[in-house]
């Protein structure tokens, strides 16, 4: 953190939108296999969002913003796993069941209560990214917790959803999306603004995350979990940060959010200062086609000569400084306008916008400057914007210059940000309104009975952090606890541990340390069942196997999982040694070495451990050959 | 507690509402033995069951709670909502051409009632502006709302309606017709129509949509614009439907109403001419006819010819194998006066119908051959059953659609009973409904999984 801006004295609220995919065969609404992701086409079409009219017979903010970029938007369709259902070319089928006891489950475990009918509801997105224009979404549970320190962090909702297309790219007018992922179902979990400092956003996603996990029943790896952070300081605005992949950026982009509301209040503060209320701003626009041809930057000269771009220009009287106000650490206000500018003009290369206050060797050389300032009559104290591109583009971009301007009056705009790798962000869209959840006529509300309610709630699993301190108290280490605590096949290690046969610290080890530890090798051990750790547990219980062995037998029931691992054992010759076998088979093994020239006779007992071990790794403890061996003379 | 109070409750739910004294748009807090919510009430849905009550939360999401779980309802507030489709003043234009939209009761420009998910019809020129502004640009509009009808309710009443209707605005000037129809039944109204309406000297344009406007994806506003352009300035003057060429938002078909039928319960690109190419793809005001010839605009509107008739006592059998001789007895029992058989391959149906056949026609039944493969002709004289079949008094209609020769033999017998003289108008084409020639491309159904046409799909986005 760059300086001595504190959040939390601020009054910062932070909530949390976690959306995890879940782990079902199919897709939400149609019968297209979910998680299968491609990167083949077979097929591309092209379509618009128009705004739809809201209530009040408005079209409201978004859709109105996203309806000016007129963006053509291509879906790129794979045969394998879209059908005509996300093409939004047949209607929805009934709801997967599947997924919705997997909400049910997770609803539960977050401690809310249950609908007793489901209504799926369209949200409406006209970015393009889920072609029908909205996104059938629905209730499964309200109103519930997770534990946090001393308190509670109130679940606000549980919604089952949909989810959208993976954008590819977005240049210009043109917007693309990949369709494999649209329409997989996920749950969105909404947090109450209860958190109050940027690590306590981290701490409690990471307690929400764990806690999803611990059912196995969500989507693992990359892209599988998106998370939406919103903040808002005392006298800002709510602000929702989207699509944060990884939770260790949550502190960085709460944190400089906070910093950032807090200085848009500053500039709101000097603009009322400075010049008034809104209405005392004087924006003055002018074409500045007359004299674009003698402008001498290269960008602009290089877009005129190539292009044949059109530059305008907008000047704001009175209110030099304002354009290099800080906003995000190392940001000054002339970004928010050219983020604007990207975003809503689809003027994307940058830098799309130059201005009298940037005296960087990128910005206005002093000729362009008085160029300018003549065709713009500029005074000392007035700043100004000039923009370049297509002559619809240009227009667009400078009356969202002066919209931008206008709402700084207001302090912190609604809108939704997008999260970058370095903790900072860039504006996304016009935060949408209420207006745009309505319900969907082509889905029947679904009841779910209090029986099925109830079946889930019995085979609940504890949550996470009860489960650890049961296992810590078992003797189990506390980071150990924590990765079985979420291990899928955790109840076996349970059942078990119940039978008290086995050394929980053995049970753990084999099942996540050495487990892991040959996953890395690449053996599938994540593939095995609960049978087939049943039987390798019980192998132990029955001493037919030492530690040393297991991890040949574990490879070998990962590779053979049809199989019994106890032929193998017999077959391998790793049957352990018990009793007077263990010796006799060491004498038998020193006999045939007991003359070998060795440069040091004391090296004898390690020799011939390396050659008894050689011969019967696995099949008896080391320490109890150790034992033997030493005690072998020459 | 009126009905509004209670709209769309029936049984336990009633009961339950009336006895916690709550009512629809009550802002309420329910207790229940899952724990407490709160929200507003909604109406409930007339074809749900009687066991939720449906409240609206906060967050716009709609849940149903199940009356066995409430124990308690208080309302804590009440928000009634009124809703409107903002009308703005269609500004008209001396320069612009006069385009009549006569609605049927189709949802092409409609809003979605935000609370209860009713669709709103969006129709007046105002309505229409706030919803389509765009058509401003194109035309000036005036708009009937004839009807207001589902498309499966649409029948030959509607027909005839609309076809004095389209006269009467033709004959008072206007510059073209726009039909806002549903698209379930829109290709019998588009054949009943060119019947009707014979020699307009302007176009009639039937439009609807395939995803209702209130969707951000919708192709109504699209195919509204389209429509309204083909109506205004379009070169060809005769019933023509015009809805999406591809699944993209790329251009719009105008399709002659005789040869038009909807292919697909769900696709955009539903309507297909089937053996013929379409007349034209319109998109961006950009017009390009695709065959010859065709009605030019600008006739003299007093040969138009109006002819709103049709016998109702008309049927399509649709053969299936084994089909029993008591179908077609019935139908002459029940005083059918035509039947429509759309026969297997070339025109068929099997040998145990003769004799019911027979019977129909000598008891003065006029019957028709079409083809359920839609593509391509009746040829009864290929094989033994065809010339059997004619001589039980069955008429072949060569390529004529089913549907399109059911309405047509409505309307013919709404004429005339005389059997040569329906005979005459039967195998009479009077716009398309019997081509002499399938061209070369007027048989396209493509198959995924071919080089050439995966080559196709990847790279037209169609
Ligand atoms: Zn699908």
């Amino acid at each position: 953190m760059n300086n001595n801006f504190d959040p939390a004295a601020h009054k910062m609220k932070s909530g949390l939108e976690v959306h995890h995919q879940i782990l079902t065969e199919g897709k939400l609404f149609c019968r297209c296999p979910a998680g299968l992701y491609t990167n083949k086409h077979d097929a591309e079409i092209l379509r618009h969002m128009r705004p739809t009219l809201s209530e009040l017979g408005e079209y409201d903010g978004t859709a109105l913003m996203e309806f000016k970029t007129k963006k053509e938007i291509i879906y790129l369709l794979d045969y394998d796993t879209v059908c005509t259902y996300e093409m939004d070319d047949t209607p929805p089928f009934p709801i997967n069941q599947e997924a919705v006891d997997i909400a049910i489950e997770i609803a539960l475990m977050l401690n809310c209560k249950i609908v007793s009918e489901i209504h799926i509801a369209r949200k409406q997105y006209l970015d393009g990214s889920i072609p029908a224009g909205f996104q059938r979404t629905t209730i499964i549970g309200v109103d519930g917790w997770v534990p946090y320190k001393d308190r509670k962090i109130h679940i606000v909702q549980l919604a089952l959803e949909e989810d959208a297309c993976r954008e590819i790219s977005d240049i210009g007018h043109v917007v693309t999306f990949k369709t494999d992922r649209l329409s997989m179902p996920l749950i969105e979990v909404v947090t109450a603004p209860e958190m109050v400092t940027p690590n306590e956003v981290a701490e409690v996603g990471r307690i929400i995350g764990r806690l999803l996990r611990s059912t196995g029943k969500v989507r693992r790896g990359l892209g599988s979990v998106r998370q939406d952070v919103n903040v808002s300081i005392e006298g800002g605005t709510r602000v929702e940060i989207k699509g944060v992949p990884r939770i260790p950026l949550f502190p960085a982009l709460v944190y400089n959010e906070a910093y950032r509301q807090h200085n848009l209040l500053k500039i709101k503060d000097f603009l009322t200062t400075t010049i008034g209320s809104i209405e005392d701003l004087k924006a003055d626009e002018f074409d500045l086609q007359a004299i674009a041809s003698k402008v001498s930057h290269r960008l602009i000269k290089k877009s005129i000569e190539k292009r044949d771009a059109k530059l305008r220009g907008v000047v704001f009287r009175n209110l030099k400084g304002l354009l290099r106000m800080t906003t995000q650490p190392g940001l000054t206000f002339a970004h928010e306008l050219s983020e604007r500018v990207r975003v809503i003009a689809c003027l994307d290369q940058l830098p799309n916008l130059l201005h009298t206050e940037d005296v960087s060797v990128a910005g206005l050389e002093p000729k362009d400057q008085q160029l300018l300032a003549k065709a713009m009559n500029l005074n000392k104290n007035d700043t100004a914007i000039i923009a370049w591109g297509s002559e619809q583009d240009v227009k667009t971009a400078i009356q969202e210059i002066i919209l931008r301007v206008q709402e700084a009056f207001g302090g912190v705009p609604n809108e939704t940000r997008q999260a970058k790798s370095n903790g900072l962000t860039d504006f996304e869209r016009i935060l949408p309104g209420a207006d745009r959840m309505y319900p969907d006529t082509d889905s029947p509300p679904t009841a779910i009975t209090l029986e099925r309610i109830e079946k889930i709630r019995a085979q609940l699993s504890r949550p996470p952090w009860e489960l650890e301190k049961k296992y810590t108290e078992l003797g189990i280490a506390k980071h150990q606890a924590e990765i079985l605590a979420l291990h899928p096949q955790r109840a076996v290690v349970e059942a078990v541990l119940a039978k008290n046969a086995i050394d929980p610290k053995l049970v753990v080890w084999t099942m996540i340390d050495l487990g892991k530890h040959l996953q890395r090798q690449e053996f599938p051990i994540q593939l095995l069942e609960a049978s087939h750790w049943e039987k390798v547990f019980a192998l132990i219980a029955e001493k037919k196997i030492y530690r040393e062995g297991l991890d040949l037998l574990l490879t070998f029931v990962a590779a053979h999982p049809e199989e019994d691992p106890e032929d193998y054992l017999a077959a391998q010759n790793i049957t352990p040694l018990l009793g007077d076998n263990l010796q006799k088979k060491i004498e038998k093994i020193a006999a045939p070495n007991r003359n070998l020239k060795l440069f040091d006779d004391s090296n004898w007992p390690k020799v011939l451990m390396g050659i008894v071990m050689g011969e019967i790794r696995g099949r008896a403890a080391g320490r109890d050959i150790w034992d033997i061996v030493k005690n072998q003379t020459r | 507690m009126t009905t509004e109070d209670l709209k769309g409750y029936r049984g336990a739910a009633k009961e339950l509402l009336l006895r916690e004294n709550a009512r629809v748009w009550g802002d309420v807090t329910i207790a229940t033995n899952q724990g407490e919510f709160k929200g507003l009430i909604l109406p409930r849905s007339e074809t749900a069951d009687d066991q939720h009550i449906v409240l609206k939360l906060s967050t716009g999401y709609n849940v149903g709670l199940h009356v066995s779980t409430i124990n308690k309802i208080e309302e804590i507030g009440y928000r009634k909502a009124h809703y409107k489709i903002p009308e703005k003043i269609f500004p008209p234009d001396p320069e612009k051409r006069n385009v009549t939209l006569l609605g049927t009761g189709g949802t092409i420009a409609s809003r979605l009632d935000y609370r209860t998910g009713a669709v709103i019809p969006a129709f007046s020129p105002g309505e229409l502006y706030g919803a389509v502004p765009e058509l401003v640009d194109i035309c000036n509009l005036k708009t009937y709302k004839l009807y207001g009808e589902f498309s499966e309710n649409i029948g030959p009443a509607h027909w005839m309606g609309m076809a004095q209707r389209i006269a009467e605005e033709i004959t008072a000037g206007a510059d073209g017709i726009v039909i806002g129809h549903g698209t379930d039944t829109m290709h019998h109204s588009a054949a009943a129509l060119t019947f009707m309406v014979q020699n307009t000297p302007v176009p009639v344009i039937i439009v609807g949509s395939q995803r209702s406007s209130d969707r951000p994806s919708s192709d109504a506003a699209l195919n509204l614009i389209n429509a309204c352009y083909a109506a205004a300035y379009g070169e060809i003057a005769e019933v023509l439907v015009c809805m999406f060429g591809p699944t993209s938002d790329q251009y719009d078909l105008l399709h002659r109403g005789t040869r038009v039928r909807k292919m697909h319960s769900s696709y955009r690109s539903t309507f297909r001419t089937i053996g013929e190419r379409p007349m034209a793809r319109i998109a961006k005001e950009e017009y390009i006819p695709m065959r010859t010839p065709y009605r030019k605009r600008g006739g003299d509107a007093s040969q138009m010819k109006i002819m709103p008739v049709f016998d109702e006592r008309v049927s399509i059998v649709y053969y299936y194998p084994n089909m029993k001789p008591d179908i077609i007895d019935s139908l002459v029992d029940n005083g059918y006066k035509g039947i429509i058989i759309a026969g297997t391959g070339l025109g068929h149906v099997n040998k145990p119908l003769y004799p019911s056949l027979k019977k129909a026609y000598e008891a003065g039944v006029h019957i028709y051959m079409t083809v359920q493969t839609l593509w391509g002709y009746v040829q009864m004289f290929v094989y033994d059953t065809g010339r059997d079949i004619m001589d039980l008094g069955v008429v072949p209609l060569d390529n004529m659609l089913p549907e399109v020769a059911y309405v047509k033999l409505g309307w013919t017998l709404g004429q005339t009973q005389d059997r040569d003289e329906v005979k005459k108008i039967m195998t009479t084409p009077i716009a398309d409904e019997i081509t002499a020639r399938e061209p070369i491309d007027g048989y396209l159904v493509m198959q995924g999984g071919l080089p050439e046409v995966d080559y196709y799909f990847k790279s037209y986005k169609r």
